[in-house]
C-alpha cells in the first residue's frame, strides 16, 4: 500500500514514526484536520523550546506560528528519515536563530540584548503552578526558575540550543545532532561546556532545597 | 587520571557516553577524590534545576492563528487565485503583491497630490508648447519637399503683374503664404520688408486660389515663400 492509500483511521492507531508518516501523508492530501492535529501535537513543544531559546513570550509565539507555516510549506520535503518531532525541532531552532539575528540587527543601537528580556515585560511565564505548593514554595520556585532561565540566556545560542534540547526536551545526543545538523561529538562537547558554564553561574542555587 | 582530565569527562560520564574502560576509570577516581565528586554533584544539580523548569505554554492556542494565516494564504486575494499553481511554491508571494501594489498606488497618489500646485513654467518648456497641430494642417503647414506635390494656381487665380507692381511699394519684400487644404490662402505673413506699403500686394496674394498641395494623395496645407524686390518682381518658379 502506498503512503497515499493509508486509511485515515490508521493515524489514530499508529505510533512513533509510522504515525508521523500517516499524519504527513494526510496533510499532503490537503486534509485540514490532519494539519490541525499536527499543530496541536507539537505546538506546546515548539512554544516551550522557542521561549527557552529566546526568553520572550511574544517572540516565541510569533516564531511558533512561523514554524508551523514553514512546516506546512515544506511538508513535501519531509522524507521521514528523522522523526517529525526532530524535523520540527530543527525548524524551530533555525527560526529562533534567524529571529535573534534579525532582532540584533534591528536593535543593535540599543544596549539591551534580547537575552535580558527574560526579566522584561514580555518575559516568558515562569511561575510554578503546581496546586499542592504553598504560596511561599511557589514564589521560591518561580524565583529559582527565573534565575535558571537568566543563566540559560547568558549562554551562547549554540550551547543553549543543545542544553535545552537535552535537559528540558529530553532528546538524545544523536537526535540533537540530527536536528541541528552537527556531529554527535560536537553535541557532547557543547553540552559539557554549557553545563560547566551553568554550574558556575548557578553555584548558589544548586544545593538549595536539598539539591545535590 | 588527573582531576582535570576526569572533570572534562564528567558530563559524558553522567550521560553514559563513555566507553566502559573510561567509565570505570572515572568511577574509580570519584570514589577517592572528594573535590571531583563534589563537582559531579554540582553538575547533577544543574541538570535537576533544568529538568524542574516548568513547561511554558502560550496563553492562547497557536493552532487557530496558524490555520487562519494558512486559510488567507491558500484562499489568497484575487491575483493569488489566478496564479495558484505558480504561487503555491511560495504562498506568501501572491498575497504580498497586493499590499505592495497598494503601497505603490498610495505613494504615487501622494506624489501627484503634492505636485499639483501652481508652479512657474519655464519659457520654452515642453509644458508651454501646448498641443502640436497635425502636420499638413493650416496651423502646421508642410514645407515644399520632394515628397509633396506643390500647389498650382487655378485659372483666374494668377497674380496680375500690374497689380503686383502697383501693390508693391518698393524695396524688398519677403513673404510667406500658406495655401490651405481647400486651395485658398489662409495666411500671408511679411517676414521681411514694409508690410504697410505692401498692403495692396498682400491683399492680392490673399485672393489667390490654388489646386491644393498633396502629400501621399491627400491635400495638405503648405507654406510658400516669395522674395520680391523693386528691380525684379517675379514669382518663384513653383
Amino acid at each position: 500500500m502506498s503512503v497515499g492509500e493509508i486509511p485515515l483511521e490508521a493515524a489514530g492507531r499508529a505510533t512513533g514514526r509510522a504515525a508521523d508518516v500517516v499524519l504527513v501523508a494526510r496533510c499532503r492530501r490537503g486534509e485540514p484536520e490532519a494539519f490541525s492535529r499536527l499543530v496541536a501535537l507539537h505546538e506546546g513543544m515548539v512554544f516551550n523550546l522557542a521561549a527557552r531559546l529566546l526568553g520572550d513570550g511574544e517572540e516565541a509565539r510569533d516564531v511558533a506560528q512561523n514554524v508551523f507555516l514553514h512546516v506546512y510549506r515544506k511538508l513535501g520535503q519531509f522524507e521521514g528519515r528523522s522523526t517529525l518531532r526532530t524535523w520540527i525541532y530543527r525548524i524551530t531552532v533555525n527560526q529562533c536563530h534567524n529571529r535573534r539575528r534579525w532582532w540584533k540587527r534591528r536593535h543593535k543601537d540599543k544596549e539591551e540584548p534580547l537575552d535580558d528580556l527574560a526579566t522584561g515585560p514580555n518575559a516568558v511565564f515562569l511561575a510554578d503552578r503546581r496546586p499542592e505548593s504553598s504560596p511561599y514554595d511557589q514564589t521560591r520556585r518561580s524565583e529559582r526558575a527565573r534565575r535558571v532561565q537568566r543563566a540559560l540566556l547568558q549562554l551562547s545560542f549554540d550551547h543553549r540550543a543543545v542544553v535545552v534540547l537535552f535537559e528540558i526536551e529530553g532528546q538524545s545526543c544523536a537526535a540533537i545532532a540530527d536536528a541541528l545538523g552537527i556531529a554527535t561529538g560536537t553535541v557532547k562537547s557543547r553540552l559539557a561546556r554549557a553545563r560547566e558554564a551553568l554550574r558556575k553561574r548557578l553555584s548558589d542555587v544548586v544545593g538549595e532545597d536539598g539539591q545535590s | 587520571m588527573r582531576c582535570a582530565s576526569i572533570r572534562r569527562r564528567l558530563s559524558a560520564w553522567m550521560d553514559g557516553g563513555l566507553s566502559p574502560a573510561a567509565a570505570r576509570a572515572v568511577s574509580a577516581h570519584l570514589d577517592t577524590c572528594e573535590a571531583c565528586a563534589r563537582r559531579l554533584a554540582e553538575l547533577r544539580g544543574v541538570s535537576e534545576l533544568l529538568g524542574e523548569l516548568p513547561r511554558l505554554e502560550a496563553p492562547e492556542s497557536i493552532a487557530q492563528d496558524v490555520l487562519t494565516r494558512l486559510e488567507v494564504e491558500t484562499r489568497g486575494p484575487g491575483l493569488g487565485m489566478l496564479l495558484r499553481r505558480f504561487g503555491a511554491a511560495r504562498p506568501f508571494i501572491m498575497p504580498s503583491l497586493v499590499p505592495a501594489a497598494l503601497v505603490l498606488v498610495t505613494v504615487l497618489s501622494a506624489a501627484l497630490a503634492l505636485d499639483s500646485g501652481d508652479r512657474t513654467r519655464l519659457p520654452g518648456s515642453i509644458a508651454s508648447w501646448g498641443v502640436i497641430p497635425a502636420r499638413g494642417t493650416e496651423s502646421n503647414p508642410v514645407f515644399p519637399s520632394a515628397g509633396v506635390g506643390l500647389p498650382r494656381e487655378r485659372d483666374g487665380g494668377r497674380l496680375d503683374e500690374e497689380v503686383l507692381l502697383a501693390g508693391f511699394g518698393g524695396g524688398t519684400l519677403f513673404v510667406e503664404t500658406v495655401v490651405a487644404r481647400d486651395g485658398t490662402v489662409s495666411t500671408v505673413t511679411v517676414l521681411e520688408g514694409d508690410a504697410e506699403r505692401a498692403g495692396p500686394l498682400l491683399d492680392a496674394l490673399r485672393q489667390q486660389r490654388y489646386e491644393p498641395a498633396r502629400y501621399r494623395g491627400r491635400p495638405v496645407a503648405i507654406s510658400l515663400y516669395r522674395l520680391i524686390s523693386h528691380t525684379d518682381v517675379s514669382l518663384p518658379k513653383i
